[in-house]
């Protein structure tokens, strides 16, 4: 239930936002109810649990969440809490497994949730417990896009299609350029960062801006590549539907690293993708962006996704992924795999960048003097207008903080309502 | 293994963490061959195929290894010219994960040294703990073993191969933009 009025804290017609939104305790366990128990979260990529069995943990806000292909090869996802004394169920972040079992009394759940098998069943129990009642919590809904397991907690949550919206061709050109999709890379970098969730989910939002200052030290050291820290005046900022945020470079803007083997495939793949993803990719190169709330995209330097969970206002745990076309000859994938690492990541050379920066911006909000004066998203305000051929409201410049303020938007508009706004 | 190569080994890795914690980082280049692969694969949480936790569906595709392998996701993959082309960046001036600096304080313990696959190689097992810390109150511990191929070129032994593990499967520093 919607109790703190964010309206007050967010005024996206003006460009101002408190600090408080990313250090308050009372706003982040609101934003636990109104955001992330609602929305569509992802959860992974279908290439991350291949085969029936397979299984990963992860999150949903700071609920534990299994996510499981079932012998039938359905994919299901269900809170990884026992349903007897309410311990943590499965405590391996992947594997393999057709039943889990639960370490404290020997509850065991069949990977399709149901209750299995409950120790002293007859004796104990009296054979009085109705098992059928006694599953794995499920979410509310689960549904998978190009290869992206999505799910929310909310049964009134609209579709994934609709929450998506004109968004799904960004998507497309991310994970469906190719025939096939793409696949994930084994491993997932797993860290944790003392910033509120939602600075790196805004600078992937938009921020083009930090990527000429803060990141000039890994562009100069060769890491950059062909990515230019000034590209052309093309490229826009694009906020397609529902909060979601693409960061567009200029058609012929390049973006790719300066390593032989990617260059080569992007030259020798152009014509092909360009036939696949149509007209629009003649306007605009999708290079970065977050799907609402706290999924984030890249394909410029590395392929990554990454999804910001979580952990207390000042604490966030990043997962992220690397993905390449399934199409791509192995050489290709690895210089893919290794030009990611060097780049983003815990130790890439763009990444480790970032982390004092949104730290900085997420503390400021304690401070009770700090906290009276606001922040400034007003970059690029009253320059941005609906674009049909781009399917989104754009910015008039590349460099523009209209997609911060449809992110803030977005979020306060849910922070405040317990209705689905359109 | 002779006792003055295992000194001398042990005292070439001592060096190394001084160089490194004195940030002198081209004189840590200079130890490095240049062949180098330096690798930090990642660690997950994974049940032994014997765990009673799970019932396993597919035993043949069944993995209980703890470690990405060669193709997959590592924190670090790098060869001479990466490395390089890090310490290199740290000299822009804005190297921001660096500036101000960390102040850092290797540990190395648990030396063992075998003979390696070549005449001119050895082997080496080592514990390390990396404690840094940075501006006002940051600290984070580094906590893991190292396998090294030293190799010896024109009297001089160099790290030829560095293979990393830290304990973390969560890393709880929010980066790594020091080396070990």
């Amino acid at each position: 239930m919607a109790t703190m009025q964010m309206a007050s804290l967010v005024d996206t017609d003006n460009g101002v936002i408190n600090p408080r939104i990313f250090s308050d305790e009372e706003i982040y366990q609101q934003e636990l109810e109104q955001i992330f128990a609602r929305c569509w979260l992802m959860l992974c990529h279908e290439t991350q649990i291949p085969n029936p069995g397979d299984f990963l943990t992860t999150y949903m806000g700071e609920d534990p969440v299994l996510v499981v292909r079932d012998r039938s090869g359905k994919v299901g996802a269900f809170l990884n809490i026992c349903r007897h004394r309410g311990n943590r169920l499965c405590r391996a972040d992947n594997g393999n497994a057709a039943a889990f079992i639960c370490a404290y009394h020997g509850w065991a759940f069949s990977n399709d949730g149901s209750l299995q098998a409950v120790p002293n069943l007859q004796d104990a129990y009296y054979n009085e417990l109705d098992q059928s009642q006694w599953g794995l919590i499920p979410v509310a809904q689960l549904d998978i896009y190009k290869g992206l397991v999505f799910a929310t907690f909310d049964p009134n949550a609209p579709p994934l299609l609709e929450y998506l919206g004109p968004t799904t061709w960004y998507l497309d050109v991310f994970f469906d350029r190719r025939e096939g999709g793409v696949e994930v890379i084994g491993g997932l970098h797993k860290w944790q960062i003392p910033a509120n969730w939602k600075m790196p989910a805004e600078n992937f939002c938009g921020d083009g801006y930090h990527t000429g200052w803060s990141h000039l030290s890994a562009i100069g050291s060769g890491f950059g590549g062909s990515f230019r820290s000034s590209p052309s005046r093309a490229g826009a900022v694009v906020s397609p539907a529902n909060g979601h945020c693409i960061v567009g470079l200029g058609p012929d803007d390049p973006s790719d690293p300066a390593v032989p083997e990617i260059i080569a495939y992007e030259e020798s793949i152009r014509d092909e993708v360009a036939e696949r993803m149509g007209e629009r990719l003649r306007l605009i190169r999708p290079h970065a962006g977050t799907i609402f709330p706290n999924l984030s995209l890249l394909r410029s330097i590395s392929r990554t996704f990454r999804i910001w969970q979580p952990k207390g206002p000042g604490k966030t745990e990043i997962q992220a992924a690397v993905y390449v076309d399934k199409a791509a000859p192995p050489e290709v994938k690895e210089a893919f795999r290794r030009t990611a690492i060097r780049t983003f990541g815990p130790s890439g050379v763009f990444e480790q960048d970032d982390m004092d920066n949104w730290e900085g911006c997420s503390m400021s909000g304690r401070g009770v003097v700090s906290r009276r004066h606001d922040l400034n998203i007003s970059m690029g305000l009253g320059h941005a207008s609906y674009d049909e051929e781009l399917g989104g409201m754009a910015s008039d410049y590349r460099l523009s903080e209209n997609n911060h303020r449809a992110f803030y938007r977005r979020w306060s508009q849910l922070m405040d309502s317990n209705d689905w706004p359109a | 293994m002779r006792d003055d190569t295992i000194r001398e080994v042990e005292q070439f890795l001592y060096r190394e963490a001084r160089l490194l914690d004195a940030r002198r980082f081209d004189d840590w280049l200079d130890l490095l061959a240049e062949d180098i692969k330096y690798w930090m694969p990642l660690r997950s949480n994974r049940y032994p195929a014997y765990s009673k936790a799970i019932s396993i569906l597919d035993g043949s595709r069944y993995e209980e290894g703890e470690l990405s392998g060669e193709d997959d996701l590592a924190i670090m993959d790098e060869d001479k010219d990466s490395l390089t082309r890090r310490i290199r960046r740290l000299d822009s001036g804005m190297a921001w994960a660096e500036d101000p600096p960390s102040r850092t304080r290797h540990f190395v313990s648990n030396i063992e040294v075998e003979p390696g696959s070549r005449e001119s190689e050895l082997k080496v097992y080592s514990n390390f703990i990396m404690y840094r810390t940075r501006g006002e109150t940051e600290q984070d511990f580094y906590v893991g073993s190292r396998e090294d191929v030293l190799r010896r070129e024109d009297g001089q032994l160099r790290v030829a191969y560095r293979k990393i593990v830290l304990d973390q499967t969560v890393l709880l520093a929010k980066n790594v933009s020091n080396f070990f």
